[in-house]
C-alpha cells in the first residue's frame, strides 16, 4: 500500500525542470524546426522545380493518339486514279484490360476468329499476354469485318478488344505501271516507286488527339482534357504515265517475254521526245501492288520445295526484291547499237562525218591495242556505204571509223553533255552520272577513267563504245539522250509527276519540263532523224524494218548486246536484244525503248533486236499513236491490208451482199446455192485482215463443228490469212501489215492444235522474212 | 503569478478524483479539422482506384475507401471523446498490462498475420485488421511513462536510466524485425530514445547511441546491397524510374507538378494509377497536387499548431506522467507527420509510414484518436487559461 501510494506520488509529482528544458527543446525542434524543413522542401518541389516535374506528369499523363490523314491520290496524266486510299480498322486486344474486367477470353478468341477467320488458339494465346495493353490481332480489316467486330464488342461490353482507323492503299489497275506506282508497307509508308519518293508530299501531316489518360493508358474517368489537333492531309500527285499507253507498252512487252521466251526480265519507257515526261514504264515480271509480298506462282514453288524455313525465307525475299526492281531505271547494260544514235549524232555535230560520207566495210577492223580485230556482224562486209547505209546497216566497222573520226575527248565531252557521265577532275577515276529522275532506284552509269579511254596508245575503247560496248547505262538515260538526238538537240531531264494538288483541289505545285542543255543543233538533229527513218523506213535496207507501222513515219535504231563480262567470266553468250524508235519521224512526239534481257535460243525466232525487239514496238506504236491522235498516212497496199469490221450480211441479196464486201475490201466464196445470204462467216462486227475471203451460206447456217487451228508460224502474212479463211477461221495483226508476201508470221495468239468455232478470229505477230536480215546487230 | 497559483491549488486540492475540468479545446479543434480533411482527401485521393479496382477489391465502387475511412473517423472521434474521459492513473495503472498483450500480439503476428508484400504485418481480426506496432508505439510511451516516474533520480544511471528501456525496445524491435517492419521499427527507437531523454537520461548515452547506429547504418550499406540499393534510389530515383524508383519520381511529380496553388481539389491526374499507396503513405502527394505549395503549407502548418500545442499541454501538466504522455503522443506525431512527408518528398529514403488523420486505415485512424483522446484526457487536468 505504501509503496503504492509512493509509486502514486512519484507520478504525481510534477516534471523536474531538465524535463520542461527538454520538452521545450523538442516543442521547437519536432514544432518548428522540422516543418521548417518540409515547407523549404515543398517550396523547392512546387516552385523551383515545379515546370520541370509539370512538364514530366503531362509527358505521362498524355497520349497521343495520331489521327490519321488522308494519304494524297495518285492520278495518271489523265486524271485516272492510280492509287488511292480507304479507311479500314486495325484490330487489337488489351490483355491487361481483358484480366482486370474478367472478361471471357475464349469467348474472345472464338468470335473474333470466326469474324476475321483466324486461328482461334493463336487469338487466345494473346488474350494470356496480360502484361500488355496492346497486342494487334488483325491489320486493315475491311468495312465489314470491322464492324462485326464493333457488334461483338457491343454484344459482350468488351472494353479489352479494340479497333483503331488506318487506312489501306488500294490500286485499282493492280499489276499497271506496279513499278512506277510502288506500293506503300503496313505503317503506310511508301516503299517503292512514286509511293516512297514522294512520301512526304502524299502522306501529308498526321493530326493527333492528345487526351489525358490513367496509367492503363485508357480515358480518366472523368474527360479532363483532350485536344484535336488537325492534320494535313497530303497533297494528290499528278504524273505524266498515260494508263493507255502503260497499258499498250506492258501488253505487247508480256507478250513479247511470252513469244521468245525471255530468261531474264524486260523493260520498257515511252517518253515524251519533247519534254522529258515518262509516258509509260515497264518493268517485267511484275506484281499486283494490292498484293505486293506475293510472288509469282513459279517462285511460290520454288519456295513451297524449299528444305527449312530459313532457306524458304530467303527464297521469298529473293523473290521479292526481284519483282519489286524496276529494270528500266535500276539496270545497267551495255546498250549496243542503239548507241550509235548518240554516235552519229555527235559525229554530225562535229562536222567529223556528213551525209556524203563513204565508209568501207570488209567485215573486220584492227583497231590500236587490240589483238584481235573488231568484226562487223556481217561476214564477208557491207562494203562501200555511205552515212545512211551504214547507220541502216548497223555496220560495226563503218561506226569504228566514225568514233574515230570524232576522237576520245570530243566523244567523252558529248557523252557528258547527253548526260551519260560527269567528267572529273580526276582522269583516273571511273566515270558515273543519273538522269536525277523523280523516282527512287536510279541506278548510275559505269564508263572508264578519262586516262583509259582516251589513251593514244589504245584505242580499243573508243572503237567498242562507238557502237556501244564497254561501258553500262541505263534504259533511261538512253532514251533521254536519243531523245535529245531527235527533238532538236535539247537535252531534258525526265520526270514522271507533273503536278501536286492541294486537298481541295487546287494547283500547289506544277512541273514545268526542265530543259538540262541543247547538246545539238536543230539542223544536226534533222539529219539524225532523216537518217533513223531510213533504218526502219526502208524494206529493202533498214535494219529495223520490223518495227515499221503501216501509214507512219517512225524511226529507230536495234541493238543486241553481248553480256561480254559473262561470257567471260561464264562461256556463256547472254544477250540483251533491244530497239528504240520515234515517231513520227519528222516531227517526234514519243519515244519508245524496249529491252530484253536474255531471250532463250529455242524461241524459234533468231535472237536479235532487229528480229525480236523491232517488231515489239512496232506494235507498241501501231496502237499509241492513233491514240496519241496522229493521222496515218497509207499507201494503197497497206491500206488495203488494214483490219476491217465484217459487215451484216444475213437477209440481204447475194448482189447486195457482194456490193457491201467489196466496200470493204473483203473477197468472199459462197456455200449453197440460192439469191439471198442465209448465214455468214465471221459474224457481224467482227474485226478481220483486209482482203480476206469470208464465206457466205446461201441455203443453210454455219456449221457448228468445231475447226483446228493449223501451224502458221513461217508462213507469209498472206499464206497464214488465206489458210485460216480455208478453215472458216480468220486473221488479224496488232500491225497493219507493211509488206504481205515477204512479213512472216512469227506467233499466233492461239496454238496449233486448238479446237476452235467457226468464225473465230486468231492474231499473229509478224516479222521481215528476209534472210539477210539475220544478224547480231 | 497565476501559473505557479494554479499548480500549487492542484497539488492542495489532493488526489484525482475530484471532478475534472473540460479538455483543451483547441487542441480537439486542430483534431476535427484535420480528420475532416483527411476523410476528403481520402475520397479525392481513393475514388480512382476504387472505380478501376485493378486489385479486385471494391468492385467499382468508387466510393470504397471513402465511406469506411468516415465510418471510422466516426467511431474513432467517439473513442477519442472517451479516451479523454478516463482518467491519467487509468492509462498509469494499465500501462504495463498493456504493454504486455502488446507484446502478446506482435508474437502472433510473424504466426498467424496477414501477408503482404512480403511482410507480415497485420492480424486479421474478424472483417478487420490490426497492425500491433501501431498499440506498441502507444505502448512504448505510456509504459516508459511509469518507469520513468518510477526511477526518477536514478533515471541517470546506466541501471536504471538505460537497461529496462533498452530491454524493452529490444523485444519490440525484435519482434518487429520478424515481421519484418523497418519502418516501425525506426519510429519505435526513435520515439523510446526521446522518452528517456525527456526522462532524464544522460546525454552521453545518446551520443554513444547516435554514433553507434551510425556506425551500423554504414555497415548495413556497405554488405547489404538491399539498403545500398535504396539508397541509389533515394539519391537519383530517375535512374530506376519504372521500378525501384518508380513510387518516388511518381510522389514527385504529383507534389512538382501542383505548383504554388494546384489542380483543385479532386482534379488531380496522379491518383489515376500513376501513384501507387495514393490514399496510403502517398496521399500527402496527391494534397500537394490538388492544394498546392500553398494547401500542403496549410495542412503541415495546422499539424505543426497540434503539436505546439500538445507540448503545450505536456509542459502544463501537474504530474510528471501526463507530461511524459502528452510530450511523448506530441513527439510521436510529429515524428510520423515528418518522416511520412519527407519521404513523399524523397528528403528520406522510401520506406512505409502513414500521414496520421490522412492515410486511409481504420484501425490505425482508431488508435491514432485514441492517443489524442488520452492527451485530452491529461489536458483536463490543467487549470490555465479557462
Amino acid at each position: 500500500m505504501k509503496e503504492n501510494q509512493t509509486k502514486a506520488a512519484a507520478a504525481q509529482s510534477p516534471p523536474n525542470r531538465q524535463m520542461l528544458r527538454r520538452a521545450l527543446f523538442l516543442m521547437a525542434l519536432f514544432g518548428i524546426a522540422a516543418f521548417l524543413v518540409l515547407f523549404a522542401r515543398l517550396y523547392q518541389l512546387q516552385i523551383l522545380e515545379h515546370d520541370r516535374y509539370e512538364k514530366l506528369a503531362i509527358e505521362q499523363q498524355l497520349r497521343q493518339a495520331p489521327s490519321s490523314t488522308a494519304r494524297g491520290i495518285i492520278y495518271d496524266t489523265n486524271m485516272n486514279v492510280l492509287a488511292i486510299s480507304a479507311s479500314v480498322d486495325n484490330v487489337y486486344l488489351s490483355p491487361a484490360e481483358i484480366e482486370f474486367y474478367g472478361e471471357d477470353k475464349e469467348l474472345i478468341a472464338r468470335e473474333l476468329a470466326k469474324i476475321l477467320d483466324l486461328d482461334e488458339a493463336e487469338i487466345l494465346r494473346k488474350t494470356s499476354q496480360t502484361g500488355s495493353w496492346y497486342v494487334t490481332v488483325a491489320r486493315k480489316v475491311e468495312r465489314e469485318q470491322a464492324d462485326q467486330v464493333r457488334q461483338l464488342k457491343n454484344r459482350y461490353g468488351l472494353r479489352g478488344v479494340r479497333l483503331e482507323t488506318d487506312t489501306k492503299r488500294y490500286y485499282p489497275n493492280s499489276t499497271l505501271a506496279c513499278h512506277l506506282i510502288g506500293f506503300v508497307g503496313t505503317d503506310n509508308y511508301g516503299l517503292e516507286g512514286i509511293e516512297a519518293r514522294y512520301d512526304s508530299y502524299l502522306s501529308g501531316t498526321a493530326g493527333r488527339t492528345v487526351r489525358a489518360t490513367n496509367a492503363f493508358g485508357t480515358d480518366l474517368l472523368f474527360a479532363q482534357f483532350e485536344e484535336y489537333q488537325p492534320g494535313q492531309d497530303g497533297y494528290d500527285i499528278v504524273t505524266t504515265v498515260d494508263s493507255t499507253i502503260q497499258y499498250y507498252v506492258e501488253k505487247h512487252l508480256k507478250q513479247a517475254v511470252q513469244d521468245y521466251d525471255i530468261q531474264n526480265g524486260a523493260g520498257a519507257i515511252a517518253m515524251d521526245v519533247n519534254t522529258g515526261a515518262v509516258l509509260a514504264m515497264a518493268s517485267l515480271d511484275n506484281y499486283d501492288l494490292n498484293h505486293f509480298l506475293d510472288v509469282s506462282d513459279e517462285a511460290r514453288a520454288a519456295i513451297d520445295a524449299a528444305e527449312d524455313a530459313d532457306q524458304a525465307q530467303a527464297l521469298l525475299s529473293e523473290a521479292q526484291t526481284r519483282q519489286w526492281r524496276n529494270k528500266a531505271l535500276s539496270d545497267t547494260y551495255e546498250p549496243g547499237s542503239t548507241f550509235k544514235i548518240i554516235t552519229l549524232s555527235m559525229a554530225l555535230e562535229e562536222g567529223a562525218v556528213d551525209l556524203n560520207s563513204s565508209f568501207y566495210c570488209g567485215g573486220h577492223v584492227n583497231v590500236k591495242g587490240r589483238t584481235s580485230p573488231i568484226r562487223c556482224w556481217k561476214d564477208g562486209g557491207h562494203g562501200s556505204q555511205n552515212l545512211t547505209q551504214a547507220v541502216q546497216h548497223s555496220c560495226n566497222v563503218a561506226f569504228v571509223n566514225i568514233g574515230q573520226r570524232i576522237g576520245a575527248e570530243a566523244f567523252y565531252r558529248y557523252c557528258e553533255a547527253f548526260g551519260f557521265l560527269e567528267l572529273s577532275q580526276d582522269p583516273d577515276v571511273n566515270l558515273t552520272a543519273t538522269t536525277g529522275i523523280d523516282l527512287s532506284g536510279e541506278s548510275g552509269s559505269i564508263w572508264w577513267s578519262q586516262n583509259t579511254f582516251c589513251s593514244q596508245k589504245n584505242l580499243s575503247q573508243l572503237a567498242a563504245a562507238s557502237f556501244g560496248q564497254t561501258f553500262t547505262i541505263t534504259p533511261l538515260q538512253l532514251i533521254t539522250a536519243v531523245s535529245a538526238c531527235v527533238n532538236g538537240g535539247y537535252l531534258m531531264q525526265p520526270y514522271v509527276v507533273r503536278e501536286m494538288l492541294n486537298p481541295d483541289g487546287t494547283l500547289a505545285y506544277e512541273r514545268k519540263p526542265t530543259l538540262r542543255r541543247q547538246v545539238i543543233s536543230e539542223e544536226t538533229s534533222a539529219a539524225v532523224r532523216g537518217i533513223l527513218e531510213q533504218v526502219v523506213g526502208d524494206p529493202n535496207d533498214g535494219t529495223g524494218r520490223n518495227a515499221a507501222v503501216a501509214g507512219y513515219r517512225i524511226g529507230g535504231k536495234t541493238g543486241t548486246s553481248e553480256k561480254v563480262s559473262l561470257e567471260a567470266q561464264t562461256g556463256v553468250k547472254e544477250y540483251i536484244v533491244s530497239f528504240i524508235g520515234f515517231a513520227p519521224a519528222d516531227d517526234p512526239k514519243i519515244a519508245v525503248l524496249i529491252f530484253l534481257d536474255t531471250p532463250s535460243n529455242a524461241s524459234g525466232v533468231y535472237v536479235s533486236g532487229g528480229q525480236m525487239a523491232a517488231p515489239v514496238v512496232g506494235r507498241m506504236m501501231a496502237d499509241i499513236l492513233p491514240y496519241l491522235g496522229v493521222e496515218p498516212d497509207l499507201s494503197q497496199e497497206e491500206a488495203a491490208n488494214m483490219d476491217v469490221n465484217m459487215p451484216s450480211l444475213s437477209g440481204l441479196s447475194l448482189h447486195e451482199a457482194v456490193e457491201r464486201l467489196n466496200d470493204s475490201g473483203l473477197r468472199y466464196r459462197t456455200i449453197g446455192t440460192g439469191d439471198f445470204v442465209t448465214g455468214q462467216l465471221p459474224r457481224a462486227g467482227v474485226s478481220i485482215a483486209g482482203g480476206t475471203q469470208v464465206i457466205l451460206y446461201l441455203d443453210s447456217q454455219v456449221s457448228a463443228d468445231l475447226e483446228t487451228v493449223p501451224e502458221l508460224s513461217g508462213m507469209t502474212y498472206r499464206e497464214a490469212r488465206d489458210t485460216l479463211s480455208y478453215y472458216g477461221l480468220y486473221i488479224q495483226t496488232a500491225s497493219p501489215v507493211t509488206d504481205a508476201e515477204n512479213q512472216l508470221v512469227s506467233s499466233q495468239s492461239i496454238p496449233a492444235g486448238t479446237a476452235l468455232e467457226h468464225g473465230a478470229v486468231i492474231s499473229v505477230s509478224l516479222i521481215s522474212g528476209d534472210e539477210s536480215m539475220l544478224g547480231k546487230y | 503569478m497565476r501559473y505557479e497559483s494554479a499548480r500549487l491549488t492542484d497539488f492542495q486540492a489532493g488526489p484525482a478524483t475530484e471532478r475534472r475540468g473540460g479538455f483543451d479545446s483547441s487542441f480537439f479543434l486542430l483534431v476535427m479539422l484535420l480528420l475532416v480533411m483527411g476523410v476528403v482527401m481520402v475520397l479525392s485521393s481513393s475514388y480512382a482506384r476504387a472505380y478501376y479496382d485493378p486489385g479486385n477489391i471494391t468492385g467499382g465502387n468508387a466510393a470504397y475507401y471513402f465511406v469506411r475511412q468516415l465510418v471510422y473517423a466516426v467511431l474513432g472521434t467517439a473513442g477519442m471523446l472517451l479516451a479523454s474521459r478516463l482518467p491519467m492513473p487509468f492509462y498509469r495503472r494499465y500501462a504495463f498490462p498493456f504493454l504486455l498483450l502488446t507484446l502478446l500480439l506482435l508474437l502472433l503476428v510473424p504466426f498467424v498475420g496477414v501477408k503482404a508484400n512480403g511482410s507480415r504485418r497485420w492480424l486479421g481480426i474478424g472483417g478487420l485488421t490490426l497492425q500491433p506496432s501501431e498499440l506498441a508505439k502507444l505502448a512504448v510511451i505510456l509504459s516508459f511513462s511509469v518507469l520513468i516516474c518510477r526511477f526518477r533520480d536514478r533515471m541517470r544511471s546506466f541501471r536504471f536510466g538505460i537497461m529496462p528501456f533498452a530491454a524493452i525496445l529490444a523485444v519490440i524491435v525484435g519482434l518487429l524485425v520478424l515481421e519484418p517492419h523497418f519502418s516501425a521499427s525506426i519510429i519505435i527507437i526513435a520515439l523510446g530514445g526521446i522518452m528517456m531523454f525527456l526522462g532524464g537520461a544522460g546525454l552521453g548515452w545518446f551520443l554513444a547511441a547516435i554514433g553507434a547506429a551510425g556506425g551500423a547504418l554504414a555497415v548495413l550499406l556497405t554488405f547489404f546491397p538491399y539498403a545500398s540499393s535504396r539508397i541509389n534510389t533515394w539519391r537519383d530515383p530517375f535512374s530506376s524510374s519504372s521500378d525501384e524508383g518508380y513510387q518516388i519520381v511518381q510522389s514527385l511529380y504529383s507534389i512538382g507538378s501542383g505548383g504554388l496553388s494546384g489542380l483543385g481539389l479532386g482534379g488531380g491526374r496522379q491518383k489515376f494509377l500513376y501513384l501507387p499507396e495514393e490514399h496510403n503513405d502517398f496521399i500527402f502527394s496527391v494534397i500537394c497536387e490538388e492544394l498546392g505549395l500553398i494547401g500542403g503549407v496549410l495542412i503541415l502548418s495546422l499539424f505543426a499548431l497540434l503539436i505546439l500545442r500538445g507540448y503545450w499541454i505536456a509542459l502544463h501538466c501537474r504530474s510528471r506522467f501526463a507530461f511524459l504522455v502528452c510530450a511523448g503522443i506530441s513527439t510521436l506525431l510529429a515524428i510520423q507527420v515528418f518522416l511520412n512527408v519527407a519521404v513523399v518528398t524523397n528528403l528520406v529514403p522510401c520506406t512505409g509510414i502513414s500521414l496520421p488523420f490522412f492515410s486511409y486505415g481504420g484501425t490505425a485512424l482508431l488508435i491514432q484518436l485514441g492517443e489524442m483522446g488520452i492527451l485530452l484526457s491529461a489536458s483536463r487536468d490543467i487549470l490555465v487559461q479557462r
